[in-house]
């Protein structure tokens, strides 16, 4: 197949694709017309690429539907953006060397728009406010209630006393406020994380080449009502600085949206998810999280 | 609106630029992820990825670069990515000793002798397509499938023109040696 040394040196090739010089081109035209081997080699490119010109161009996810792809990569989007604002300005992802343009707000929406979902980034800043005060009165509540700083045994700081709420504020000094507060959010986080492995082990379990849609329903309605206490968690750990578990909730907050917003009833969604559990190794850093 | 004009908005933090960019060139995108890849799952693997790493680098891209060569670049780089992760080995897509590890890879499963007859012969091809070594797969969608010149093909993965055209030619050399087992195949099943 390869005797003549104008196919060894894969001049064939080149003027089939027309990448010869013109003088190169006209002396390869010469050669062909007294070279059988290579005028065969020519005819089995040519068969070559109408063959592969019968095959179908894919050019869109299934369906023709970008939707969940668009959604996923927002939410990816979404995701780089807080990771690098926690880790401080570099270059555009700073914000500082580039403003924002008048149209980014705009943009934002329509971005939002465009995956389907509503512009929570625009209220990320009060949502996370608003569940950093209600976490902490859940937290402090909860302490009091049941002083479970004292029987876990896991804070530095002294277990209060089952007190009233209205006296925590009077009695404790800031120092151990905040311990007591961070370890019941801790407390709360590994109730939570508990609660979200049922999606997560779920998802994992299930065979993604031959599952429905309704075999994992289950989780995918699981998953939707997880998803705002997940969102919730992750700005609150974000708020006080808990790093190990705003990072976890993060990952977490990823496969719940995955799982909620998936739009095939095929195994592409499922796989995809059950990919992104296993890079993120989202399983072990739940149980690791839960021992914090 | 140009792509440079939108690489700019979107790097000054335009979520509607980036929006207009994906929209602009995810079937491009898509596509050749497809052909490299052969299945939707990883093909949208390897696209998210893309779109991920542009808007990481939104701000590095040169002014006077093409936006579809920078792409290009990307696309390649995610599908070697994808592909090293699926293998869990570590190759290094280019350089010398990676060519030639790419040129003497021998084929990974059975020939295409026991699938090909008559009328099936793209399909053949195409599967050995998805068989060839990661630098002589990429070179030949670009060239093949994509259209872009051996020069644009070096540029846009930051290799010397003779390289490109070396696995081109190791490509097309194993596909005409495909094409003659189907004929072959064929032939004895007619």
């Amino acid at each position: 197949m390869t005797g003549c040394p104008r196919i060894e040196s894969g001049s064939v090739e080149l003027y089939f694709y027309d990448e010869l010089e013109q003088v190169e081109r006209a002396s390869m035209a010469r050669h062909l017309a007294s070279c059988g081997e290579c005028r065969q080699a020519l005819d089995e490119l040519t068969t070559i690429r109408a063959a592969l010109a019968s095959r179908p161009i894919v050019s869109a996810p299934l369906g023709e539907d970008w939707t969940g792809f668009m959604t996923r990569l927002k939410a990816a989007v979404a995701i780089d953006q807080r990771e690098s604002a926690a880790h401080g300005p570099v270059g555009r992802r700073g914000g500082e060397s580039h403003p924002p343009s008048p149209g980014a707000t705009a943009g934002r929406s329509a971005f939002d728009a465009m995956a389907g979902r509503s512009a929570v980034s625009t209220v990320a800043p009060y949502l996370a406010m608003a569940a950093l005060l209600a976490l902490v009165t859940m937290s402090v509540a909860y302490v009091a209630r049941t002083g479970w700083g004292r029987e876990r045994g896991r804070t530095a700081t002294p277990a209060p006393a089952p007190v009233a709420r209205a006296d925590v504020a009077a009695t404790a000094s800031p120092e151990a406020e905040r311990g007591t507060v961070e370890a019941a959010f801790a407390a709360l986080s590994e109730q939570h994380f508990e609660r979200s492995k049922l999606v997560v082990l779920g998802l994992t379990s299930k065979d993604a080449q031959h599952a429905r849609l309704e075999d994992w329903e289950y989780e995918r309605q699981l998953a939707s009502s997880l998803l705002t206490d997940t969102r919730l968690y992750r700005a609150a750990a974000e708020e006080r600085g808990m790093t190990s578990i705003a990072n976890v909730m993060r990952d977490l907050e990823l496969v719940l949206l995955q799982t909620s917003l998936a739009a095939h009833s095929g195994p592409d969604d499922l796989a995809q998810i059950q990919r992104l559990i296993d890079r993120r190794d989202l399983v072990t850093k739940m149980e690791l999280a839960a021992g914090i | 609106m140009v792509d440079l004009e939108l690489v700019t908005r979107a790097a000054s933090g335009d979520q509607a630029a980036f929006q207009a960019l994906v929209e602009r060139h995810r079937s491009m995108v898509y596509r050749v992820a497809f052909q490299f890849a052969g299945n939707h799952y990883d093909a949208e693997d390897i696209a998210q990825e893309v779109f991920i790493k542009v808007y990481r680098s939104l701000d590095r891209f040169r002014q006077d670069a093409q936006l579809t060569s920078w792409l290009y670049r990307i696309v390649m780089n995610a599908c070697i990515d994808h592909r090293r992760r699926q293998r869990a080995s570590v190759v290094a897509p280019f350089g010398e000793e990676a060519e030639q590890r790419m040129l003497n890879t021998p084929e990974e499963q059975p020939g295409p002798e026991d699938r090909a007859y008559a009328g099936e012969i793209g399909e053949v091809l195409e599967g050995e397509v998805r068989r060839l070594p990661e630098g002589q797969r990429i070179v030949f969608v670009m060239r093949h499938h994509q259209g872009l010149k051996l020069a644009e093909i070096a540029e846009a993965l930051g290799l010397a023109e003779g390289t490109v055209k070396r696995q081109l030619h190791a490509a097309i050399h194993r596909l005409r040696r495909t094409l003659a087992s189907a004929n072959v195949s064929a032939g004895e099943r007619a």
